[in-house]
């Protein structure tokens, strides 16, 4: 429902699907500007509940879908910002306060892999905040998804399903997988604010983990022992550490194409001194 | 004969007189400008600067491991008045001891590195590099052609000579000098790539570079005054008032991680950041050295070094090599783990692996 894309649908669409909505669940949304509004209006919220407002062009891993906002003095003892970022790309450059804005991960399940997880300690930051379309309504998804305005599937048969186009450009062509999965193997059917697992259980957008290491189970092992998957706070073993989940990283819609999206770098250093540019660098040079 | 040993004598006298004269001219024109310029320095940019006596002080000062814990205070305390008065905000200097029983590793995933250079600006903001003339980076990310790494059986087997009719000269196995096998080539590597190119590039690898931390660091066995050694913790480190600039060491490390600040530091107050260690990130001056050191601030106190914590993709680990539950343990264990122009018998602490 608030997918809706004003070029690639006509706009009548848009007047019907916006009326349905105000009827249905009587938000206000007549158009593009009260769809920006709502959306801004669901920031607010969260700033209010995070203590501070996400800026886009300040992010972590995923560009878009990890903001974060500098606030000035979070360490008063050094004066420190709580993040430093990038005035080129926006990326987060340095933490003054690693713990900043993060929850406790929660109980792991014992995996028998001799791992054990070092989770006493372990906090990670939320990502429910941080998703676009979970954030647009007071319920998150459901608000659409809620079985009326949007029905739920009657089945788990695979069918092209035109919303959501910028997260997957055409459902049955999913970038992850190789065309074995489609959306509702990870999503649940009946409460879209929750994903779920092969055996029914809900899982929280938090614990993303926990769903793809129901197939990925080499590098969740590997994530678990801390091999895999970034980890900053304390270097001690059993010392507190702030664990990024799978999908800081990874988009799991388009995972299939590149592990990592592509970003910007940040600036090349001067060229040596003398030296006007670097292109010596880019012509073959010494013996082959 | 005798008239003419002499006349020798006396012409080798004259110029060792002379020389003796410049040498002494000149030496005590350079103890005047030593002694000299620092004080006056100081003392034309703020006739009332409280740091004019301490930075005199400051150069007599020993070598700081040798120094007593009385000593040590003082020194601590002039720099902090030093760098507090001159970059307006309340500077803390540590002199944090080794940790006990921990010898620190660092492991790095060049299969995800993505070349980003977050690490490379991180570490500028944690380190108090000086920002402008000269740029002073301790990490360098390469960008290197993919085929210029390989364990590859195919390449193994390359590199042999070939047979004649005279028979076989010489032996050698696993490819030869310009494309080494089960090592890290760094032929065609690029430093300088720009900033407008989107990474990671497809036909491309990224290979950051610092200091390695070597077991046998050939940089302290250059020293000649040992202001940079190893200590206990295995990370090599400067007593930069104990340096006296003469770059051997830069020119002794095989990995190119030392930088030489060529000029007075620019370091903008703002950007400065005030918890520094001795030997680690407290501002420098011009004509010392200076390196990656873990980030020993943090590390000392249990916090993971800046670069490992901007890394975007968690490429980057670190650790207790001495604790076999670390990360970096982990990954030796577990990983394809090689290290960085091995050949050189360094033994670096800094590992390379593919995850």
């Amino acid at each position: 429902m608030y997918k809706i894309n004003s070029q690639s649908v006509p706009s009548t669409i848009i007047v019907i699907l916006a009326l349905c909505a105000v009827l249905a669940g009587g938000l206000a949304l007549v158009g593009g500007l009260d769809i920006h509004k709502t959306k801004k209006s669901a920031a607010e919220e969260q700033a209010k509940t995070q203590g501070e407002q996400p800026v886009a062009n300040c992010y972590e891993s995923r560009a878009i879908y990890a903001a974060v906002t500098r606030v000035e003095n979070a360490v008063p003892q050094y004066g420190y910002p709580n993040i430093k970022c990038s005035k080129t790309t926006g990326g987060v450059l340095w933490y003054g306060d690693p713990f900043d804005g993060t929850i406790p991960m929660g109980e792991m399940p014992e995996v028998n892999d001799g791992t054990h997880g070092d989770f006493a300690n372990a906090v990670v930051r939320p990502r429910e905040p941080h998703l676009t379309y979970f954030n647009m309504g007071p319920n998150g998804c459901v608000t659409c998804h809620n079985g009326k305005t949007v029905p739920f599937p009657k089945d788990k048969k695979p069918r092209l399903i035109a919303m959501h186009k910028d997260i997957v450009e055409d459902s049955i062509q999913l970038k992850h997988g190789r065309g074995a999965m489609w959306c509702l193997d990870c999503h649940s059917a009946t409460n879209r604010n929750k994903l779920i697992d092969r055996q029914g259980n809900e899982i929280s957008f938090n614990q993303p983990q926990r769903l793809c290491g129901t197939c990925h189970g080499e590098v969740y092992i590997d994530w678990r022992a801390g091999i895999h998957g970034k980890r900053i706070g304390t270097w001690a073993t059993g010392g507190k550490k702030r664990w990024w989940v799978c999908t800081e990283c990874h988009n799991p819609h388009t995972v299939q194409i590149n592990r990592f999206n592509q970003i910007k770098p940040e600036p090349a250093p001067p060229p040596p001194r003398g030296m006007k540019n670097a292109d010596y660098e880019r012509v073959g040079h010494g013996v082959h | 004969m005798s008239e003419k040993i002499i006349e020798i004598h006396i012409e080798t006298d004259d110029v060792n007189e002379s020389r003796r004269d410049f040498l002494k001219n000149v030496g005590i024109a350079g103890a005047a400008t030593l002694v000299a310029s620092p004080v006056s320095v100081e003392a034309s940019a703020d006739s009332a600067n409280p740091d004019a006596e301490t930075t005199v002080a400051e150069l007599y000062q020993g070598h700081f491991v040798l120094m007593s814990d009385k000593d040590k205070k003082k020194a601590i305390e002039r720099l902090e008045k030093r760098y507090t008065a001159k970059y307006g905000k309340n500077t803390t200097v540590s002199d944090a001891p080794p940790l006990e029983g921990v010898l620190f590793g660092y492991a790095l995933d060049i299969s995800k590195c993505i070349g980003c250079r977050r690490c490379v600006h991180a570490c500028v903001q944690e380190n108090n590099q000086s920002r402008d003339n000269p740029v002073i980076q301790w990490i360098q990310v390469m960008k290197i052609p993919k085929g210029n790494f390989s364990f590859s059986a195919d390449k193994l087997n390359k590199g042999y000579p070939e047979s004649s009719k005279v028979g076989d000269y010489g032996i050698q196995v696993g490819g030869n000098a310009y494309t080494p096998v089960g090592g890290l080539s760094t032929e065609e590597a690029q430093s300088y790539y720009s900033q407008d190119e989107m990474v990671p590039d497809k036909n491309y690898f990224y290979v950051p570079v610092q200091c390695q931390q070597c077991e046998k660091p050939p940089c302290v066995k250059a020293c000649p005054v040992r202001a940079t050694f190893r200590d206990p913790n295995g990370v090599v480190v400067i007593d930069y008032n104990w340096c006296i600039g003469c770059r051997m060491c830069q020119l002794a490390c095989p990995y190119g991680a030392r930088r030489f600040n060529w000029g007075e530091p620019n370091l903008p107050p703002e950007e400065m950041n005030p918890k520094t260690h001795y030997f680690g990130n407290r501002p420098r001056m011009r004509g010392v050295m200076e390196k990656c050191t873990f980030c020993v601030q943090r590390t000392r106190e249990g916090r993971n070094p800046a670069c490992l914590e901007a890394c975007p993709v968690g490429a980057r680990k670190f650790g207790n090599l001495l604790d076999p539950e670390s990360d970096v343990r982990k990954i030796l264990a577990a990983k394809k783990v090689f290290r960085f122009k091995e050949e050189m018998s360094t033994y670096p602490k800094f590992f390379y692996y593919i995850g």
